[in-house]
């Protein structure tokens, strides 16, 4: 529904403008001459560069450095006037509104969390570079310090929960898996996250989805899944609990001090699940996974595991089968016991 | 009338360590049950005051596991005595009590077995704890002190392969004990009468009678 408006807001744009898109990549390309260029930190310093790959990957490329940085002469920089720039709030009014009515907006401004130059949505980032807006000003440690008095295993939860996952009040949430690679040669080694170019490394000469999506029809189905936990050594797929929508209400809600927001399964609970995969921009490319895959007996998710939440249907029945096993003896023996009681009496 | 004779079948530190012990398995069967299916099973309040006591019976259970091993190993010296089963007890001794519970028991045959310090368990109860005491006690406790620090062993947990193998071990585990639970205390009650065999683990003394006085 916002994006509707977001996209009338753009054909808008570019009607005011008159340009074409080919004519806005052509500035855009103009402008990243000079800034996109390296060699442009040595006239002013690193807050001149900016990368054009990740600007690329951004829905603001589409717009162009025009529709904010507008009247750029033709002389600049050697005019020496400071290009302007547009706010945020010209165009997000109802991000700024729900912004500004948390108890966050004067402690933190736009630009704070967001670049400009290379803004992504909630679904094209990875749960940790969410993690890593917020620890510009909360500091890690301290912040696994708080938790810590009431959360057990904090770095596990903040290492698998995006802050906002917490912080802000989506409704529903998705588990989304990230690709990991072993850090070092040690057989307990570090795992940490893959970047394109280390995935690319590994399927020289094709696209790495072809190792997930073996059927390449862009959906991952849960026989991919296993056939990819079960043959890939250096891997693993790290799970994160993912708002479905963001919110800028940061807040904090009452409801996450109870386990069982997110340690109880209701009856769809933690049935949508995504694979995310790094792309050239630095962005992150969500492949849908078949529904159910996260509560899979082994090798859907063998790294992800929710007490309470994503238990195997299949192990329950064994487990009960068990204990059912166990009860065979006092009621089966028992009955036979009771009926030939007077047997022991005579004794 | 048979003779009956006291012996001091069971020294003190091992009913501590039973009863210890039992208590901590009973208490981690039930908030087990609540981690696993909170929507069915709410004893605690709270998930997070049965995690907690989970954890905590776990470390109870863990020490006095400890303790129950060293006494047998150092101080009492009689593990192997008393808990492996011996080639007699494979051969014939089994099947002897085997039968024993579920056939001559319904006519009022005694027990082939007699207790005594050195020989306390009959076969079938040999095979059982020492699968219990041996295998399935020292597997749950391991899986469960790495599902305490999921972050600090996570190198182990993927060696091992991974988070949901290990709590789907412990998982099934945990049904076996429960299960043993069960068989246990009811087997417990096949004594002379249903208390006879639970008095022994708060006193120690045992009566005995013996089979070849009896009738
Ligand atoms: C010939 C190279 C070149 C081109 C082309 C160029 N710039 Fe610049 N731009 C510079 C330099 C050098 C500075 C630093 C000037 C200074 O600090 O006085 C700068 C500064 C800026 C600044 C910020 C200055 C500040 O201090 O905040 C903006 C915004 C900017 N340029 C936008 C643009 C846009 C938009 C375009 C495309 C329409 C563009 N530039 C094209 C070289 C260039
Ligand atoms: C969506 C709006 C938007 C677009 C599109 C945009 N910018 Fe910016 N730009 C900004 C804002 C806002 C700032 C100020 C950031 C800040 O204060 O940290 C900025 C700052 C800059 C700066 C100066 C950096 C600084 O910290 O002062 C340069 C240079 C710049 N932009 C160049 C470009 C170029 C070149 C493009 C196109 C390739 C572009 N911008 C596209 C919004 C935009
Ligand atoms: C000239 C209009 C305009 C301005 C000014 C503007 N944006 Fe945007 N922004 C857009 C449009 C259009 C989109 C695409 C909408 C969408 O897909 O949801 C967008 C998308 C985004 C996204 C999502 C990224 C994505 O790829 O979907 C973020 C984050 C964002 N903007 C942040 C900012 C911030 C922060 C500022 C202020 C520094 C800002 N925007 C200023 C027009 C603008
Ligand atoms: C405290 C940090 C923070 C502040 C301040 C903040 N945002 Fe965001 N915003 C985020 C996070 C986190 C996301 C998720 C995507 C990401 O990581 O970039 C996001 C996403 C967005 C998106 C994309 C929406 C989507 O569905 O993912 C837009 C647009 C956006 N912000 C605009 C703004 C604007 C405009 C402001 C200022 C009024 C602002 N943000 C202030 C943290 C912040
Ligand atoms: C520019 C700095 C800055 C950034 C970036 C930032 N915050 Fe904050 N935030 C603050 C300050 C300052 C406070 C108030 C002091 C405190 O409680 O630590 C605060 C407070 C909070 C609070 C407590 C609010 C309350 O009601 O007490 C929450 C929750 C929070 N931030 C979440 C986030 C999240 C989530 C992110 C990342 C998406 C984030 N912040 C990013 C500066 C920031
Ligand atoms: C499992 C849910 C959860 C996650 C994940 C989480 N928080 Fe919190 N957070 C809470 C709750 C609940 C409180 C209130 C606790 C309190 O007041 O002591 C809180 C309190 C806070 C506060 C205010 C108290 C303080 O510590 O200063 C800040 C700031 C904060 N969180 C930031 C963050 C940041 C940053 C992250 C991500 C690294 C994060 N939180 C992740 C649930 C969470
Ligand atoms: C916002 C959701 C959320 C909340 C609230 C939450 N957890 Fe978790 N919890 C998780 C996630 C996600 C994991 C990590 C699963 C993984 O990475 O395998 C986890 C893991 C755990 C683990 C480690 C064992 C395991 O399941 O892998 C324990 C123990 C745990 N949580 C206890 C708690 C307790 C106690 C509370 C309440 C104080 C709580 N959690 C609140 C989401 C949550
Ligand atoms: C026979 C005794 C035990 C039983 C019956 C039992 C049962 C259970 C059950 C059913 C679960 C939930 C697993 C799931 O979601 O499938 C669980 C989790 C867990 N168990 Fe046990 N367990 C036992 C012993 C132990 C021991 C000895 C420890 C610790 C040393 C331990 C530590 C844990 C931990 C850490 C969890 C994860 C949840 C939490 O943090 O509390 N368990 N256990």
């Amino acid at each position: 529904m916002c994006n509707a408006r977001y996209l009338l807001l753009l054909c808008l744009l570019a009607g005011i403008t008159g340009l074409s898109d080919a004519a806005r990549a052509a500035h855009n390309e103009s402008c990243l001459g000079c800034h996109g260029e390296k060699a442009i930190v040595n006239r002013g310093g690193s807050r001149l560069y900016l990368d054009p790959a990740r600007f690329a990957g951004t829905s603001h490329a589409v717009i162009g450095c025009n529709s904010c940085h507008a009247k750029v002469a033709a002389s600049h920089p050697a005019d020496g006037i400071r290009p302007s720039r547009a706010s945020c709030r010209d165009c997000h009014a109802p991000v700024q509104q729900e912004y500004g009515n948390s108890l966050h907006a004067d402690k933190a401004d736009c630009v704070d969390c967001h670049n400009p130059h290379a803004a992504r949505n909630h679904a094209t980032v990875s749960g940790r570079d969410i993690n890593e807006q917020c620890a510009k000003c909360h500091e890690h440690g301290q912040i696994v310090g708080s938790h810590a008095k009431w959360l057990p295993q904090t770095s596990l939860h903040l290492d698998a929960l995006p802050c906002i996952t917490c912080h802000t009040g989506s409704q529903n949430y998705y588990i989304t898996m990230y690709i990991t690679i072993k850090g070092n040669d040690s057989p307990t080694g570090d795992f940490r996250l893959a970047t394109h170019e280390e995935l690319a490394r590994i399927a020289p000469g094709r696209q790495f989805v072809a190792l997930l999506d073996s059927n390449g029809d862009g959906k991952i189905s849960l026989q991919e899944l296993r056939k990819f936990n079960k043959g890939a050594a250096d891997m693993r797929l790290w799970g994160m609990m993912m708002p479905e929508v963001m919110t800028h209400s940061f807040q904090i809600l009452d409801n996450r001090w109870d386990c069982t927001f997110c340690h109880s399964s209701g009856p769809k609970a933690m049935q949508t699940s995504y694979l995310a995969i790094p792309e050239k921009d630095g962005r992150y490319n969500r492949l849908t996974v078949e529904k159910g895959a996260i509560l899979d007996l082994l090798y859907g998710t063998p790294d992800f595991y929710m007490m309470g939440a994503t238990r195997s249907h299949t192990l329950s029945v064994i487990g009960l089968m068990i204990i059912g096993g166990g009860l065979l003896m006092p009621i089966g023996h028992g009955t036979l016991r009771f009926l030939t009681r007077k047997n022991r009496k005579e004794h | 009338m048979s003779q009956q004779e006291q012996i001091y079948l069971t020294p003190m530190p091992v009913r501590i360590w039973h009863w210890l012990n039992a208590f901590g398995i009973v208490t981690l069967c039930i908030t087990g049950a609540q981690i696993r299916f909170p929507e069915f099973v709410n004893l605690f309040g709270t998930y997070k005051a049965a995690i907690r006591l989970h954890n905590t019976a776990g470390v109870v259970v863990s020490i006095s596991f400890g303790l129950w091993l060293f006494y047998y190993l150092f101080i009492a010296r009689t593990l192997a005595k008393i808990y492996i089963p011996s080639l007699d007890d494979l051969k014939e001794g089994l099947f002897r009590q085997g039968v024993y519970y579920f056939f001559a028991y319904f006519f009022g045959y005694p027990n082939p077995h007699e207790a005594t310090p050195d020989n306390k368990f009959n076969p079938l109860q040999k095979a059982a704890y020492l699968m219990i005491m041996l295998v399935l006690l020292p597997l749950v406790i391991a899986s469960g002190i790495l599902l305490m620090n999921v972050d600090p062993l996570r190198g182990w947990i993927i060696l091992l392969g991974g988070l949901k193998l290990l709590v789907g071990s412990h998982f099934l585990i945990a049904c076996m004990f429960c299960a043993f639970l069960f068989t246990h205390i009811y087997l417990a009650t096949l004594g002379h009468t249903p208390f006879a065999h639970f008095k022994p683990m708060w006193t120690g003394w045992e009566k005995v009678e013996h089979s070849g006085e009896q009738k």
